[in-house]
């Protein structure tokens, strides 16, 4: 006879063998993201008794009125790809999943397609239309879409993918790290305040904890991609930074500008004068404003410099 | 106790009941009292404390009981703290709130193990020994290898059978208190946690069987 109070034993298992796993800083995050979109907890004591049964009844009959009038939950489209999809829809809150030999379209209402790659999770968020949210937990998806930028946004472990009127590859591994690539427009790569802005033709690595890397583009020489890595997730430091500089192309300036807002202070005059080597500091942009990070100073840069990316 | 003083509080305990293993924090009851009234409040800071303490416990287990799925197990810990959030009104103090909380732990992953059942998988020794201690890669291969065979399997058992023993690895509780988080009697509490470390001897012994025939 088991006494209650007793401890069961341990078993066949001994200890060390099931160690304890760190739960991954991203479950915060989106606790955080779902905790900002639900109203905060009322406290019970602000209603007295009398007022929760009436209210109970007001609640039971417009529950009854909304089920039997309810509309449907926002849903996209789902068609097959490859392999054998078992669903024609996803709905908000539903997730999909394809296995190794699947792949599947969902049409995002009417402003484009998302392909699902095989080994792939994705979540619908939101439906709305001020607000089309997926959620890509790993996996690889490829969005085509045609719509007002912010619209369309893609949450990975990472960062999210925010549209501003593109096509895009975007991939997340089971640790959570990702890369994006960018075919046509432009996509923000966007986590807790610190923002990659990614051209067509460019990628960026993404990683928890860590946000969005710097993006460059596909044709940068090796040795500056090595270097950018080691910068943004890394203990590059001094060296990867000299790197980073001294492989630049003039095209490689969309690195650098990102660059300039993420080394210390001291750093910045080394790139700036980097940047204005490749090339000249177009008129109406100061120096010294582009030294203090001054945002308009960066965006007005920026956009001169867009036009050699 | 300030809530402002509430993440200095728990980061100065480190051992204790949700200690086993040297995380979380040994709250007394007047302390959990205090937290558990700002969740109530819907203080930010009070719920993040929670949080705090308990994620790496709340996501292990979940984490074993998914057959190192990571992706449900962190599904499944948002769920545990978004529930412990809204449902906090109803936890009256009649129990240990480590208790309360193991119920919500073992009802959100049931609940997630029904949902999936149909795409369960089955990890491979391999791949739960990397799973579970990234960090020890080449380090001591032989005891990798035999948590690894361990965990594939625990996660081979049947949920009914699977919770108990990850619970009862994890929390020092009585056959009384695993009753009230596993909604049954201590008497359900000892005969499955029997049939389960049978069951896991057997596997163990046919795993450790085919390792060393390789």
């Amino acid at each position: 006879m088991k006494m209650p109070d007793e401890k069961p034993p341990l078993g066949p298992i001994e200890p060390g063998q099931l160690p304890l796993v760190k739960a991954p800083d991203t479950i915060w995050r989106s606790i955080e993201a779902a905790l900002d979109k639900k109203p905060e907890p009322r406290r019970t004591s602000l209603f007295a008794a009398w007022q929760w049964a009436a209210a109970s009844v007001l609640v039971i009959g417009a529950v009854g009125a909304w089920y039997a009038t309810r509309p449907e939950l926002p849903s996209w489209q789902v068609s097959r790809l490859e392999g054998s999809a078992a669903v024609d829809k996803i709905k908000v809150g539903e997730w999909l999943q394809t296995d190794g030999n699947s792949r599947a379209r969902i049409t995002v209402g009417d402003i484009g397609v998302v392909d699902v790659e095989p080994n792939t999770r994705i979540r619908l968020v939101a439906a709305s239309p001020s607000e089309h949210r997926l959620t890509l937990a790993r996996g690889e998806i490829s969005a085509t879409v045609s719509a007002p930028p912010r619209l369309f946004l893609v949450d990975t472990p990472a960062s999210t993918a925010v549209d501003l009127g593109c096509a895009y590859k975007i991939k997340t591994d089971q640790s959570g790290d990702g890369i994006l690539r960018v075919t046509s427009g432009w996509v923000s790569l966007e986590w807790k305040g610190r923002e990659s802005l990614v051209p067509a033709g460019a990628n960026c690595r993404t990683r928890p904890g860590t946000g969005p890397g710097t993006p460059y583009f596909d044709d940068a020489p090796e040795a500056l991609q090595q270097a950018l890595s080691a910068f943004d997730f890394g203990k590059g430091g001094e060296e990867s930074l000299g790197t980073v500089l001294a492989q630049a192309r003039v095209r490689d300036t969309l690195s650098l500008w990102h660059v300039l807002s993420r080394v210390e202070p001291r750093d910045r005059v080394r790139v700036v004068d980097r940047m204005v080597d490749l090339v000249p500091l177009p008129a109406g942009v100061a120096r010294d404003k582009a030294l203090q990070l001054d945002p308009a100073t960066l965006k007005s840069w920026r956009e001169e410099l867009a036009w050699k990316w | 106790m300030r809530t402002s003083d509430i993440r200095r509080h728990i980061n100065l305990k480190k051992s204790g009941r949700w200690a086993v293993q040297g995380n979380g924090a040994n709250l007394s009851d007047p302390e959990i009292n205090e937290i558990v009234e700002g969740c109530r409040r819907g203080d930010r800071e009070a719920f993040r404390a929670i949080y705090e303490a308990y994620k790496d416990k709340v996501y292990s287990i979940a984490l074993y009981f998914f057959h190192g799925d990571q992706t449900e197990a962190g599904d499944a810990t948002q769920q545990v703290f978004l529930k412990l959030l809204t449902s906090i009104g109803s936890f009256r103090g009649d129990s240990e709130f480590s208790t309360w909380l193991h119920r919500l732990v073992v009802n959100t992953c049931l609940d997630g193990s029904r949902r999936s059942k149909s795409r369960e998988r089955f990890a491979e020794p391999e791949e739960m020994a990397r799973i579970a201690d990234p960090a020890s890669q080449g380090e001591d291969m032989e005891r990798q290898e035999v948590a690894g065979r361990v965990q594939a399997a625990l996660a081979s058992l049947p949920p009914k059978l699977r919770m108990p023993v990850v619970l009862r690895h994890f929390e020092e509780l009585s056959y009384a208190e695993m009753g009230e988080a596993l909604q049954c009697s201590a008497g359900t509490v000892a005969s499955r946690l029997n049939k389960g470390h049978k069951m896991l001897a057997e596997k163990l012994a046919k795993l450790r069987e085919v390792a060393t025939r390789r």
